[in-house]
This record gives structure tokens, C-alpha cells and sequence, in this order.
């Protein structure tokens, strides 16, 4: 037979009972390798906020601010969160809205990463204010003084885009968690059990609450979608509207929402990898998944790649001195090296994912993914930083480097996010049991002898 | 508890109790309420135990008084808030200085308050020590050593101390029976005395009229920055120099370096060093060769003098071409002119012939008696020379020196090191200093019994003839400090005889008092002394227009002879300078100094060696390597500065750091130039202050303490200049940056109704009712000579914290107002410098305003971009939208006594401004054209029923510029002097092409040369 | 402001009124007449109980209502610059003296007074009206010039009827909707950079 070509490998799909099993194993108690995990990122999470605290006491100064670069790593990271926590509401709203089956298997994964990714983002922009205990104040609340908010400030839109979106993708979470809880509570015991009885808000799978459930779920992934693209065009407006050379331009709305998508299915894909190692669901998560992220990888990496082309042509093609001068500064200024590793992870890299091998190769995905990560947030960083570095006024143009304040924190934010994540993993399915259920082809009879 | 509270509590600790009560009194009176930040604590109000007529809470009172920083003699106004000096502002009536007021004049202040005083009375004990001791005890030890003493054996050294107060110490020496008697400024004019004697035979100095030359050459005078009396004369400068309708004088400087005063010169010629003397004379040969101008009948004599300086002989040993000696010397006699040989001109080791020969070609271009005026007998020195310094240092070797007392110098750290004089103190028995400050001097005393800082003392001064200038305490002491005059008298009341006999006044005061009733008799006024004193107070002195005296050519003119000092091969000539901000390192211990970027290295907190680009390339040394600079006297580090304006054979060091002592600010930094300098007196008795040197790069490398980015302006019309041939003919056309289409119409139409909308809808809210204003600024730049004066103002009037050095290397001071500078031209086109004041532009279109989330950075109804420091949360997004870069940021708690940063330490923080409220950690701050002086102007005018009138509001910047090169005032008023300049000829906005519409309006600097 | 503009006469005034006063005062107690208009001649009542009164207790039981009640003492006798300067300021000790060198020499608290003053020593009051930090509030805009005169502000506007009080206590918020209010009803400015510099 060894001139027949080697078929695909056929895939034995599981059944009902065994999905129940399989996924409520990865409820199961946790090895030695998690606890270390979780040990590992909780550390990291809690030297960010010692910086954090340092840095309230002493202020600001102790991060590595040299005007006239007032936002650095802090901001950088805020767009770099806020980014990843797209590909989850695309990956499950919008691909839920145009029927994708492959989405089921890693679409929960995407929502967790949403949701915590604006936990995580949301913190930024109060790590960064000089004074965090006034925070409070971007809020329109009535007050006696008699003040109100600025309006027209970006940043006040900001607020109301993170707070949204963080409200909106928590619901549609936890929506699309009710039917797996009820799984879940039916095999669980001890304090779970209580803990799942509750949060499953008494399902029991008749139709009537499945017909009400379908609604809901339909309703909010409307709901979300258009969310997708309104908050990072916001995001990305906390620049456009200002006058800073590399800021100043209107293509930014389109070009943040499709770096953040990028960056978001980057991290999809980070996730998964060692996850269905660790849960052993490779029968659920396989190639055939990692091939579509890829896809979707491959068109967003391509409009970014545009993006960063359209941005060095009009700063040319301006004839504006301020923003040439801008622009050869990030290309060949004292932050070449941050502008071309973005430049390289997130605009040469992903042409490798043209060769199929690479889309089905789970290490060299793995392996990209990262590269994409650190070129998206040192995008970020090029945007922000080194704008500001080389502004209008030449005698007030300076050099910026982070100080030991701004890393820890930059770490802590992950340790944050990742011990979030875990946790979750741990205590709720991260593959929707139900939907795997509904995808897979006719139950087959359970073997006789089994 | 707010810093001002702290401050008067501090007080309390401070002074005795009942000045106490007087300086809390009013505190209490509730200036603690303005800035005080709601602590729970109760807060106690303190009433006096009398009232003092003239303090009212929260009204400032003004006493007139002379600063006595450095040797000019300005007339100072103190203002005085609740019984402390919080500003100083120049006297507007004064002859010197005209109201003006220089960066370290400003900074007497942090003199007063400087931490680092001594307190009180200090002895050295058996350890070594020093401790405390009472004013009894302290004189009485110095009473018997006196005692013990042979008078011939007393020595005392004093600085320039021209007035009654010299006049004091000579005679008490002298009726001790001893000739002791020591003056010393480290820079002494011992070159331009000597000049003068030979070549007019009298030992009084000329007087220049800067005002009066229309062509100016100056021979290394850097009359702008520290030379003699550099307000007075940069009034006099810019009264020539400025461009006033279609005209204006030309100014050439001559000096291997380019010093500030030399980046204000239209022409900069770098002579081979120390032949500034032979172009002088190669002039003066041109002048009488052509019989050019008129020159005076007998300066044919000097034809033999001058036969060998033809401009071809001369070209070869001074480096300058031929055409352009003819050229000078052609220029220099077509109209009314003056040449000044001083600063580092006369300083090297042939200084007094380069003097002589500037005076021979003023002589034979007949200027001296017009522009070079004798009779004023300036005394920028008292007569210091550095030959009796070496005197005394042999005597104090040999051990023929009993007793030394120091006053007001400090010739241990300023003199150099080679002389010993610290070792030489050594054999000294018993050494007194009366020192504020535990300097070099000080430290190697066995007794300080402290003076008084010269805002608290009764004293008086006589810069010149016939100026006699008053100094009165503005406040009372801040420490157990005696005035000097006062411990001499009693001095010898206590030793008796002949002492006790010849001083009989009960205190200083009254002795002054004395000798101020002789100068009444002398003035033979009508009015009564008391009348005379009272009137003399207030208006700071007695003055009056000295009587000019002609001079003739003196038989030593016919000697002179310039002999250049040789430079060994492949050495650089090095030039040691003093700073334009720290003087000789007097100022050294004034944080704001400190702090405030030098004019020309835009450098803080350190000693840099300027070197040219060229050389540096050839030794591998960059911006900021760490360099060693050895001299046969010996060796020091400085930080690299790259600057294109020094000779390629010459290398700079800018004087004024290096200290061992001196207080924490000055302690330990950088390094001093004098350890470089030969020890040996020149032929007429000075300080070499030339020294040939090796440089070499010892690897280290160090970030730049400084703001300056980026050191051109990349053509973006920042600094604007027009040469006058071009401005006069097809006039001035403001720069555009590339992109700057014009701006369409309609915009600015909808901006200007956007303006007008928002005023009516504020002024229906009540917001100044009746008045209009639109507060602006026009800034000159033709007049501006960039030497920093507004920005310390601005330090001292808006409670400006100093950082220090570790943050000023990141960028981080505070200044709202700072002084940029850029280079132009360079390689083979001349170097030019521009200066540009640059602070908030207070928009009328302000980028920073609409991206507050908060409204703390807001429009307000007259035109400002205010910053409510209390609303202000901190997102700093205002300053990255704002195009100029003139929003600061409180990175650190500056304010708070317990936070590391704390930048007052007591009691400097006696001198903050109670009008302005102190930012606290996490605030954006900027300036706000002084507002808190614009709302006291509108409270008096409103108080009064009058309107604000023109001048009636002057911003701290505008109030001290000597050059008066900054107007501030109602744009829409159209008879304002600044609406007025708004729409002059060279005016320009800075990035126009941003449409910020900026209250600032720049005048374009105009150069009198044919190349811009 | 009479009295204010002839010392002499105030002095003068002072002393008798105070004999007579306390010779009355020493008499029948009087209820107090807080809120009413000064239904006059008003007399300051006795106080036996001084823990029950609003405000923070003063080292020297001032009574606002004696002085500036019973024997119509302007307030600008004491606070002098009221009207000319930002602060009103405290009246000295010397002040004091002017009176009770004779007034009041046999009451305690004035005891008190006099032995601060003779032995040199000051009393340490302690700050009634605390306004929020980082404003400035100058009171002469608030007492002369036009606005103030048209809007009819006295210092019992902001400090209430303190002729009527015991022991002072701080009347009105003095928070900046306080001030908000009364500007705007006034027409007067509600630009931050008037009071926040």
C-alpha cells in the first residue's frame, strides 16, 4: 500500500458520554506540575504589586518617565490587554453568528482570555495616573463641588469602552458556561458541587430552557459583535485625536482592530497548546482548529502588514516634516530595535503561514504565536513610545527607557492574567461540552462490551 | 500640614520668642489657610503681642536694599511676606540696574535660607571639632588672642567690601598697628589696572558706556555674564545692540571661545590664544596708518609703537586675516565705537598688554572720553590684587602670621592650589572666619563667628564714585548670627586703649550712621540727616552723575608690547572661566544655580570640559565620556561637552564646582578649575587663567545632566533670525515648516467666534464683568542675550522645586520657563547660537485642553491655559498633545518634608511664595503667566474702582530680564505695548503651523552681518 | 465701622460698657435670643454649662456674643483687615489691653488675658472656620468693591450671627458648592483660576 497516498487520519469522533467524561476529567484534581504553575505566576503577580505599591508611595517618578515621553510601558501594555481581548468575542460571537462549527472547541478558551484580558487592561490606566486614589474622578458622578467630565476627552471614552466591553463578554461567558456547570455539578462533589448547584442556575436541560438559552446566547453574541470593533477603534482614538507625529492619523481605527485581533488569536493559540497537553483533549482540540486560527492569523497578520506599509507611505507622501521626521526616527533613531522587531514578528513572520505544514505544525504555531505576542506589544510600545520620543519641538526631544518598576509590573499584569486563568481552568470546562455535543455526527451505539 | 504651616512652625523653632509671635503672628492670620492641606490637627492662630504697623496679613511689604552677590552693586526690592523675604526684584529707580535683576541676584535668597548656615558661633575643640559656643565666650577668646598678639603680626582678609565696612576693618587694623590687611577677588582686573597705569597713568578704571558705541568689539570681556557689572551692561548693550526702528549696532567678539556674551556678538573671531592684544594693536596701526575717524592730534606718537603690528605681520601671530584687521578697523572708526579688553581677554600671562593695546586703539580711535569715560572710578575688586594674597600666603609659610581673620572670601578653595594657601593656615595659631558658611576657608578655622547675610545687615556699598548704595535687614536674622562691623566694635571695646578710644560707636549701625552724617555734610543738603537717612533708605542709596576727567597718553603707552604667551606642542591651550551661573563658586551652594541650566552648556549640577567636535573625534571622545585634563599644576575629571565654539587647539572649564565643603549642595561635585592653574602671580600680579593641557578619555562614561535634546532646531523655525540687510530691504518672512498649508479662513473665523462665544457665555456668568482681557507675551529676541535671569525668577516666584542631579539627567526639572538653545551653521559656515525663551504659549487654540478628562487643564475667559493643580488626576496626556513641551510633571512628592525628594529643606522653604499652592505628588503643573499676579493686579484695581491698566500685571520673567527683552500684557487692548510688538515686523509664532494661536509672540533676533 | 475709626472712643466705650454691663450681666439671666433680629439693647446671657456649646473650646472662653452682641464692638475693631487685606487677622494682645487693662478685671477668663499680656506671652487660639486647602479666598473682594457691595455680604453671611454666639463654631461649609452657589446667584465669576492658583 505504500504507493497509495497516506490518507488523512480518520478521526473516531467521541461519544456523548465519553465528552462528558473526558472534559469533566479536566475538573479533576490537580497534579503537582499545575500547583507549581500556579505558585509560579501568583509570585510574579505579587512582585508587580510590590512595584505598584512602591510606586504609589514614592510616585510615579520611581517608573522610567523621561519626558517628554509621558506614556510608556504602562499605556503600551493597556493597548496590548484591551488588543488580546478581542479575538475572544470574534472568535466566539462573530464566528457563533456565521454557524463555524470548528469554533466550539476553542471558542470558550478565547472568551476566558477575553474576559480576563480586560481584567488585566483595565488596571493600566490606574497603574499609570499620577494619582490613583483621584481615579475615581473620570467617573460622572453629581458632586457637591459642582464638576463634571470632560466629553471630548478620548480618554473619557476609554472608560465607557473597557467598562462596556468587560460587562458584555462577562455575560456572554457566563451564558455560554450554564449548560457545562449543570454537566459539571451532575459529576462533581464536596464544595463544588455546592458551588456548581449555584452557578448553574438550577439547569436542567429541558427544551423549554434550551429554546430560552439558544435566544439569549443568539442575542448577546449580536450584542457583542459590534463591541469587536467599537472599543479598539475607541482604544485606538486616545491617539488619532491628538496632534503627536505618528499618532495624528485616521487610519488607526482599522489598523488597531485587526493588530488586535492578530494579537488575540496569537494568544488563542499560546493557550491552547498546552492546555490540550495538560487536559489531554486532543481529541477535541487537533490541527484542523489550529489550522483556522492560523487563517485568521494569516489575514489579520496581512492587514497589519498593510497597515505598517500605509503608515511610512503617507508619512512620505505628507510631505509633513514633523511626521517624516517621526517616522525616520522609529526606523533608524535610537529605537530601531524595538521598531524592527515589530516590524519582523508581526510583518515577515506570519508569511510562513502560507506553507499548510506550518498551519498543521502544532510547535511551529506554538513557536509563531509567541514571536507574534512580543511583536505586537513592542508595536504598541513603538506607537506610544517612540512617538513621543521625537516630537515637534527639537530641543525637548528625549530618550526613554524603562525602569525595574515598569518590567515588574509589565510581569505582574501576566502573572495576573495567567492566574486567573488557571484557576478557571481548573474549576469550569474550558471546551463547551454542550457544543461539542451538538457538533459531532450521529451518536454511534455504545459498544456492547464496554 | 502644608509646607507653609511647616514653614512657620520652623520659624518658631528658629528665633527667639518674641520674633516668634511676630512671624506667626500673621501666619496665623491665615496665609496657612491658602495652601494648607486640611489636616485634622487643629491648627492654631497666633496673634501678635504688638502689631507691627507696616506687615498686614497677606499684603506683601518692599524694602530697599543693594545685593551684594557680586561686585556690581545692584539696587534690590525685598518683598516681604508675614515677616519673611519671599522674592527679590530688581529697584526700579536704581542707577545700575534699573529694576533689573540677574539669575544670582535672584538667588541671594537661598543664601539667607540656605540650610547649610552657620548658625552660630563655632569653635573648634580638642577633637577637632566644631562646636557651639556663645557670642560671649566667642569674643573674648578672640579678644585675648588680639591681646597676646603683636599687632603687626594680625592679618585680615577680606572680599571687596568698598564702603564703610572697609573703611572699618583698615582702620582697625591699622590703629592695631597692623599693615595685614588683605583684598581678594579671585578676579581682580589686576591686567586692566596695571593697563591703565601704564598707558593713562592713573590707577582708577575706566568707565565703558556701552550704550553710547554703535560698533562694539570686546577682547574676551564677557560683559554679559559676570564681567564687572554685567545688568548694567547688558542694558547698555541692548540700548545700542537691540534693533529699534531699522537700526541697530554691530558687536564683534574676540576670544578662543565662544562665551554667551560671545554667541550675542554678530561677528565671533577666534584669535590664536592670547593675541587678542595684537590684533588690538594691528587696528590701531590701520587707524593712524589711514589717519581713519578722527583720532586725537598726539596719537601719531604711538606710530613707532605700533610700526611692527602691520595687518600682514599681525595676521600671521593672531590667526586673523589681513582684510579683516582692515576691515575691523575701518568699521570699528566709521561711527561711534568701543572696545573692552577683560574677562578671560585679561587673564592670560600677557593679559596687561592685550589691555594696554585695547586702551591704545580706543585712544587712537578717539574714543576714550566719549565711550571710555574716566571720573566714575568703578571698584568692581576694592582694589583686590592676588600679589598680597601670595604675600600673605609666605608669612602665614614662615610663621610670621599670629592672628588671620577671613571675611567674605574664600581663598582656600579659590586660589590656586599650588599657592598652599589651606596647607599655610596651618601654621597659623589662631584663625577667625566670619564666614555664613562652612566653606574651604571655614573649615580650616578654630573660631567662625557667622555675619549676617546681607539681606539682614546694616551696611552700605560704593561700586562706583559718587554711588553710595544702603543695605538694611529686610527681616529679622534667621539664625544666632552677629554682623561682623558690630563684632569688631566690640572687639575693641573689649580690648580698650587705644582700640576703645578710636571706636566709640555702640554698633555698627550707628558707626554707619557716622559715616553717613559725613556724607550728608559732604552733600551739604538742606534737609535734616534724619530726613536724608529716611529718603536714602527707601530709595536704596544715595546717588548722583559722576564728573567725567580727560586723560593723556602716559609716558609707558610708547613701552607697549604684546608678547604672547607660547603654547607647547601638542597640548591644548586650556581656559579656565567663570561660570556665568556660579561666578568663582560663591553661588555654588543655590540650588536654583545649581539646577539652572549653564547658558551655554545647558548643563546642571556638573563640571564640563568644552572641547571641539573635531579634536574630540581625533581623541575618540563623545557627549558625555568622563575626561582627565592634566596641567603641570595638576590634574582634574570633567564630563565631555562637545562645542563647536572653541578653537580646535583650545579646550574650556567653567569655574564654580569642585568644592570640599560648602554645604550639600556644593560639596563633592564636579571639579575645580583652579587645581589647574599655575600658582606664580603673572608679570602684573594676577591669576593665570590660561594653562596648557593634555586631555585623554578615561573610559567612563556619564548621561548629561540636561534637557536638551536635540541641539538643532531640523528647520522648523523654533529660533528665527533675519540679518539686518535683509530685514531693512525686503523685510522679515516668518519661517513655515514644510507641511504649514495656510490655514483656511473659515477656521479661523470659527475659532475666532469660538473665543468670542466662549466669553460671552462666561462673562454671562459674571466672569470680569466689564473687562476684555486677553493676556499676551511678546518676547524679543534681538534683545534676549539668553542668560537665564527669568528662569530663576520663575524658580523663586512659583515655588519651583530643584530636583537635583540624578533627575535632571532624566530630563525631569521643573522649569516652566527655560531657555533653548540651537546651533546654526558650524563646519564651514560661521557658528551661530540662537537663544529662545520658551514657557506656555497659553493658546488660544490649546491642543492640551481638550484631552483632560477631568477639566483641569481648561480655557479660562482671559485667554490662559490654566492647570488646576486640585482638580489634576495625573494622566499626563496634556503634555504629550502639548507641541512646545512646557507641562511638568511632579514625579516625586517634592513638597513633602518626610518624602526623599523633599526640596526645601528648612528653612529654605522660608521663601516660598505663599500666593502660589504647592503641587503635590501625581499633578501636572505649568506656567500660567504668573497668575496668581494678574488676580492680586485685578483684586487692587477692583478695590480701588479703577481699571487694570497697562504694566499694571508683570509677569516674575519679564520683571527680572535685564535685556527687557520679554512685555507682558492685554492683547486686546489696543494701545498695550505688547499688542503693539504682536504685530511688529519680525513677529512669529512658534509652529504656527499647528493653528495653536499662541498668546507668545516672538521677534525674530536680527544679525548685523552680511551671511545669516 | 465707627468705633473702628476712633480708637479713643472705642476704648472709652469699652470700659464703661463693660462695668456697667457685668453689673448688669451679674443680675437676672437672660434667655438667649440667637435667632431673632437683635431685639436691642441685646444682652449676652449667662453661660453655666460650656460643654453643651457648638465649636472648639478656645484656652480662653472668648464670648463673641459680649463683645461684638452686648456692646456692639464692630468686628472690624479686632479684625482689622477685613476689608483691605485677604487675611482678616487676629487681633494683637495689645488689643486686648486697650479694654481689660481696666474692663473685666474681675472676671477669670479676662484674668487670664491679663497675665498672658503682662508676661508677655500670647493666647494661642484655636482655628474655628477651616476652609478645603489649595484656594484662595481673599476677603477684601468679598467685603468692598461693587459685586460684594450690590450682593450686600457682610460677615455674617459666611460666619453667621457670631454676635449671637458663645463660643464661635463654623457656620457655613465653606465647601465649594458653598461658594459655587453664592457666585452664581450673584453673577459673579465661576472661573476655577479666580480661587484655584
Amino acid at each position: 500500500m505504500a504507493t497509495v497516498a497516506r490518507p488523512e487520519p480518520v478521526r473516531i469522533p467521541p461519544t456523548y458520554s465519553e465528552i462528558t467524561h473526558d472534559i469533566a476529567a479536566t475538573l479533576g484534581r490537580p497534579g503537582r506540575i499545575y500547583y507549581v504553575l500556579l505558585g509560579f505566576v501568583i509570585t510574579v503577580m505579587l512582585i508587580g504589586a510590590a512595584a505598584l505599591l512602591w510606586q504609589v508611595r514614592y510616585g510615579l517618578g520611581v517608573a522610567g518617565y523621561r519626558p517628554p515621553v509621558m506614556w510608556g510601558v504602562y499605556i503600551t501594555t493597556f493597548v496590548f490587554w484591551v488588543g488580546i481581548a478581542h479575538s475572544g468575542t470574534l472568535v466566539s460571537a462573530i464566528l457563533y453568528l456565521f454557524r463555524s462549527a470548528w469554533r466550539t472547541a476553542v471558542y470558550r478558551t478565547a472568551e476566558v482570555m477575553t474576559v480576563f484580558a480586560v481584567m488585566t487592561a483595565g488596571l493600566f490606566p490606574l497603574i499609570h495616573v499620577g494619582r490613583i486614589w483621584y481615579a475615581y474622578w473620570l467617573i460622572p458622578y453629581p458632586n457637591q463641588r459642582q464638576l463634571w467630565v470632560n466629553f471630548k476627552s478620548p480618554l473619557l471614552w476609554d472608560v465607557f469602552a473597557v467598562t462596556t466591553y468587560f460587562t458584555v463578554s462577562t455575560c456572554f461567558l457566563i451564558v455560554g458556561l450554564i449548560p457545562d456547570i449543570a454537566a459539571a455539578r451532575d459529576v462533581a462533589t464536596g464544595w463544588r458541587k455546592k458551588l456548581y448547584a449555584i452557578t448553574a442556575l438550577a439547569w436542567r436541560g429541558t427544551d423549554q430552557q434550551w429554546r430560552h438559552y439558544t435566544r439569549a446566547y443568539l442575542y448577546l453574541a449580536a450584542l457583542a459583535t459590534p463591541l469587536v470593533l467599537s472599543v479598539h477603534s475607541v482604544v485606538s482614538w486616545d491617539f488619532a485625536v491628538s496632534i503627536v507625529p505618528g499618532w495624528h492619523t485616521t487610519i488607526f481605527a482599522p489598523y488597531f482592530v485587526a493588530g488586535a485581533i492578530y494579537s488575540g488569536c496569537a494568544l488563542v493559540i499560546t493557550l491552547l497548546v498546552p492546555l490540550r497537553k495538560m487536559f489531554k483533549l486532543e481529541r477535541y482540540i487537533h490541527e484542523d482548529h489550529f489550522e483556522n486560527l492560523a487563517k485568521l492569523l494569516l489575514l489579520t497578520g496581512m492587514l497589519v502588514g498593510y497597515a505598517y506599509v500605509v503608515e511610512y507611505f503617507i508619512a512620505w507622501y505628507s510631505g509633513n516634516d514633523a511626521e517624516r521626521s517621526s517616522f525616520y526616527f522609529r526606523a533608524f533613531g535610537q529605537y530601531w530595535w524595538a521598531t524592527w522587531t515589530m516590524i519582523i514578528c508581526n510583518g515577515f513572520l506570519p508569511l510562513f503561514l502560507w506553507f499548510k505544514t506550518i498551519r498543521r505544525s502544532i510547535p511551529a504555531m506554538f513557536l509563531l504565536s509567541l514571536f507574534i505576542n512580543l511583536g505586537m506589544w513592542f508595536e504598541r510600545f513603538v506607537i506610544i513610545s517612540v512617538s513621543l520620543a521625537h516630537e515637534y519641538e527639537p530641543y525637548a526631544m528625549g530618550h526613554y527607557t524603562p525602569s525595574w518598576v515598569d518590567w515588574s509590573i509589565l510581569a505582574g499584569s501576566f502573572g495576573w492574567f495567567f492566574m486567573w486563568f488557571l484557576l478557571f481552568a481548573k474549576n469550569f470546562p474550558m471546551v463547551s461540552i454542550a457544543e461539542v455535543k451538538e457538533i459531532i455526527p450521529m451518536p454511534r451505539k455504545e459498544r456492547a462490551h464496554a | 500640614m502644608s509646607l507653609l504651616e511647616r514653614a512657620a512652625e520652623a520659624a518658631g523653632e528658629a528665633v527667639s520668642r518674641r520674633r516668634f509671635l511676630k512671624v506667626l503672628g500673621v501666619a496665623g492670620g491665615g496665609s496657612l489657610a491658602a495652601t494648607a492641606c486640611g489636616s485634622q490637627s487643629p491648627e492654631k492662630l497666633i496673634p501678635y503681642l504688638i502689631p507691627v504697623e507696616d506687615q498686614v496679613p497677606g499684603v506683601a511689604t518692599w524694602y530697599a536694599t543693594t545685593c551684594r552677590e557680586c561686585p556690581a552693586g545692584c539696587g534690590v526690592h525685598a518683598r516681604v511676606r508675614e515677616g519673611r523675604a519671599v522674592k527679590l526684584e530688581g529697584n526700579p529707580d536704581h542707577p545700575i540696574n534699573r529694576g533689573k535683576l540677574c539669575a544670582r541676584g535672584q538667588a541671594a535668597l537661598q543664601g539667607l535660607y540656605n540650610p547649610d548656615r552657620v548658625r552660630g558661633p563655632l569653635a573648634r575643640n580638642a577633637a577637632g571639632n566644631f562646636e557651639p559656643i556663645s557670642w560671649q565666650d566667642a569674643i573674648t577668646r578672640v579678644g585675648e588672642r588680639l591681646g597676646a598678639a603683636p599687632g603687626a603680626q594680625v592679618w585680615f582678609v577680606t572680599g571687596n567690601e568698598a564702603g564703610t565696612f572697609d573703611r572699618l576693618v583698615s582702620d582697625w587694623l591699622a590703629t592695631l598697628g597692623s599693615s595685614g590687611r588683605v583684598v581678594y577677588e579671585p578676579f581682580g582686573y589686576e591686567a586692566l589696572r596695571h593697563a591703565t597705569r601704564e598707558v593713562f597713568g592713573t590707577d582708577e578704571l575706566p568707565r565703558y558706556d556701552f550704550g553710547a558705541a554703535r560698533y562694539l568689539v570686546s577682547f574676551g570681556a564677557d560683559f554679559l555674564e559676570t564681567w564687572a557689572s554685567p545688568v548694567e551692561y547688558t542694558r547698555g548693550f541692548t540700548a545700542s545692540h537691540a534693533f529699534t526702528d531699522g537700526k541697530m549696532g554691530k558687536f564683534v567678539h574676540v576670544e578662543p571661545r565662544m562665551s554667551l556674551t560671545g554667541q550675542n556678538a554678530d561677528e565671533w573671531i577666534a584669535p590664536v590664544p592670547g593675541t587678542e592684544g595684537v590684533l588690538a594693536l594691528a587696528m590701531a596701526h590701520v587707524i593712524v596708518r589711514d589717519r581713519l575717524g578722527l583720532p586725537p592730534s598726539d596719537a601719531a606718537r604711538l606710530r613707532p609703537t605700533l610700526q611692527s603690528y602691520a595687518p600682514e605681520a599681525a595676521a600671521e601671530r593672531c590667526g586673523v586675516s589681513a582684510e579683516a584687521i582692515e576691515r575691523l578697523a575701518r568699521e570699528f572708526t566709521a561711527g561711534p565705537s568701543l572696545a573692552v579688553a577683560g574677562g578671560m581677554g585679561a587673564q592670560h600671562a600677557d593679559a596687561h598688554s592685550t589691555a594696554a593695546a585695547v586702551h591704545l586703539l580706543n585712544y587712537v580711535a578717539g574714543n576714550v572720553g566719549r565711550t571710555v569715560v574716566f571720573g566714575a572710578a568703578p571698584n568692581p575688586t576694592g582694589g583686590s590684587r592676588y600679589q598680597r594674597l601670595v604675600d600673605l600666603t609666605q608669612a602665614m609659610q614662615n610663621g610670621s602670621v599670629a592672628v588671620l581673620l577671613v571675611h567674605g572670601a574664600n581663598p582656600a578653595y579659590a586660589s590656586p592650589s599650588g599657592l598652599g594657601f589651606a596647607a599655610a593656615m596651618l601654621n597659623v595659631p589662631f584663625k577667625v572666619s566670619f564666614s555664613r558658611f562652612l566653606d574651604e576657608t571655614a573649615m580650616q578655622a578654630d573660631l567662625i563667628l557667622p555675619d549676617h547675610d546681607p539681606l539682614e545687615q546694616w551696611n552700605d556699598f560704593e561700586p562706583r564714585a559718587g554711588a553710595t548704595l544702603l543695605q538694611q535687614p529686610v527681616m529679622q536674622p534667621v539664625f544666632d548670627t552677629r554682623q561682623s562691623g558690630d563684632v569688631l566694635l566690640e572687639l575693641a571695646r573689649r580690648m580698650g586703649g587705644r582700640m576703645a578710644q578710636r571706636f566709640t560707636a555702640a554698633t555698627y549701625k550707628d558707626y554707619l550712621q557716622d559715616a553717613w552724617r559725613r556724607l550728608h555734610q559732604q552733600r551739604g543738603s538742606r534737609e535734616t540727616f534724619e530726613a536724608f537717612w529716611t529718603e536714602a533708605l527707601m530709595r536704596g542709596g544715595v546717588w548722583s552723575e559722576p564728573r567725567p576727567r580727560g586723560v593723556s597718553l602716559a609716558a609707558g603707552a610708547a613701552r607697549v608690547a604684546v608678547t604672547p604667551p607660547a603654547v607647547p606642542e601638542a597640548r591644548f591651550t586650556l581656559i579656565v572661566y567663570p561660570s556665568s551661573v556660579l561666578y568663582d563658586g560663591r553661588a555654588a551652594n543655590r540650588p536654583w544655580l545649581q539646577e539652572l541650566p549653564d547658558p551655554v552648556s545647558k548643563l546642571g549640577w556638573s563640571t564640563w570640559l568644552e572641547i571641539h567636535p573635531d579634536a574630540a573625534r581625533e581623541l575618540g571622545i563623545t557627549d558625555g565620556d568622563i575626561v582627565e585634563v592634566g596641567s603641570d599644576a595638576g590634574t582634574v575629571r570633567a564630563v565631555a561637552l562637545l562645542y563647536p565654539g572653541v578653537r580646535r587647539d583650545v579646550v574650556a572649564l567653567p569655574l564654580g564646582q569642585g568644592h570640599t565643603a560648602f554645604g550639600r549642595y556644593a560639596r563633592d561635585r564636579g571639579a575645580n578649575g583652579y587645581q589647574l592653574l599655575a600658582a606664580a602671580p603673572t608679570a602684573f600680579g594676577g591669576v593665570q587663567h590660561y594653562a596648557a593641557v593634555t586631555v585623554r578619555a578615561t573610559g567612563e562614561h556619564e548621561v548629561l545632566a540636561t534637557r536638551a535634546g536635540n541641539r538643532r532646531q531640523l528647520d522648523r523655525g523654533i529660533a528665527q533670525a533675519v540679518t539686518l540687510a535683509g530685514l531693512v530691504e525686503e523685510g522679515f518672512e516668518p519661517h513655515h515648516e514644510a507641511h504649514a498649508a495656510p490655514i483656511p479662513e473659515r477656521i479661523e473665523e470659527v475659532l475666532d467666534q469660538w473665543q468670542e462665544e466662549q466669553y460671552r457665555d462666561w462673562k454671562e456668568r459674571g466672569n470680569y464683568a466689564g473687562e476684555h482681557p486677553r493676556w499676551g507675551m511678546a518676547i524679543d529676541l534681538s534683545r534676549c542675550t539668553g542668560c537665564s535671569a527669568c528662569v530663576t525668577a520663575c524658580y523663586a516666584e512659583n515655588n519651583l522645586p530643584v530636583v537635583g542631579r540624578e533627575l535632571m539627567q532624566r530630563g525631569r526639572e521643573m522649569s516652566w520657563m527655560r531657555i533653548e538653545r540651537y546651533f546654526e551653521g558650524g563646519g564651514e559656515h560661521p557658528l551661530e547660537v540662537r537663544v529662545v525663551p520658551m514657557l506656555c504659549q497659553q493658546c488660544g487654540n490649546a491642543p492640551c485642553e481638550p484631552v483632560c478628562p477631568v477639566f483641569a487643564a481648561y480655557h479660562t475667559p482671559d485667554g490662559l491655559n490654566a492647570q488646576v493643580y486640585n482638580r489634576c488626576v495625573g494622566t499626563r496626556y496634556c503634555s504629550n498633545n502639548c507641541p512646545y513641551k512646557v507641562r511638568y510633571f511632579n514625579w516625586f512628592d517634592y513638597q513633602e518634608p518626610s518624602d526623599p525628594t523633599f526640596s526645601w529643606p528648612e528653612p529654605l522653604h522660608w521663601q516660598l511664595n505663599p500666593d502660589v499652592t504647592m503641587r503635590s505628588k501625581g499633578v501636572m503643573e505649568k506656567c500660567t503667566f504668573c497668575v496668581q499676579r494678574i488676580r492680586g493686579a485685578q483684586h487692587q484695581a477692583r478695590m480701588s474702582g479703577t481699571p487694570l491698566r497697562d504694566g499694571d500685571v508683570v509677569t516674575a520673567c519679564q520683571q527680572s530680564c535685564p535685556a527687557d527683552a520679554i512685555v507682558f500684557g492685554d492683547l486686546n487692548d489696543p494701545g498695550s505695548r505688547v499688542s503693539r510688538l504682536a504685530t511688529d515686523g519680525r513677529g512669529y509664532h512658534v509652529l504656527d503651523g499647528l493653528n495653536t494661536r499662541p498668546a507668545i509672540t516672538y521677534l525674530a533676533r536680527v544679525w548685523n552681518r552680511a551671511e545669516a | 465701622m465707627t468705633i473702628g475709626q476712633r480708637p479713643v472712643l472705642a476704648v472709652a466705650t469699652c470700659v464703661i460698657a463693660t462695668i456697667l454691663g457685668w453689673a448688669g450681666a451679674l443680675g437676672a439671666q437672660q434667655p438667649l435670643a440667637a435667632q431673632q433680629p437683635p431685639a436691642a439693647p441685646f444682652e449676652a446671657p449667662e453661660i453655666s454649662d460650656t460643654a453643651g456649646l457648638k465649636g472648639p473650646r478656645q484656652p480662653v472662653f472668648f464670648r463673641h456674643d459680649v463683645h461684638t452682641g452686648q456692646y456692639q464692638i464692630d468686628c472690624r475693631y479686632c479684625h482689622s483687615s477685613a476689608e483691605t487685606a485677604p487675611y482678616p487677622g487676629m487681633p494683637s494682645m495689645k488689643t486686648c489691653m486697650g479694654c481689660h487693662l481696666i474692663a473685666g478685671a474681675s472676671i477669670p477668663e479676662v484674668q487670664k488675658v491679663r497675665e498672658a499680656a503682662t508676661s508677655n506671652r500670647v493666647i494661642e487660639w484655636i482655628k474655628v472656620h477651616r476652609m478645603p486647602p489649595f484656594v484662595h479666598f481673599p476677603h477684601m473682594r468679598h467685603l468692598k468693591g461693587e459685586t460684594a457691595v450690590k450682593a450686600e455680604i457682610t460677615c455674617q453671611t459666611c460666619h453667621g450671627q457670631v454676635e449671637r454666639m458663645p463660643q464661635v463654631y463654623q457656620f457655613s461649609s465653606l465647601k465649594m458648592g458653598w461658594c459655587l452657589d453664592c457666585h452664581k446667584t450673584n453673577k459673579v465669576t465661576t472661573d476655577c483660576s479666580a480661587c484655584h492658583y
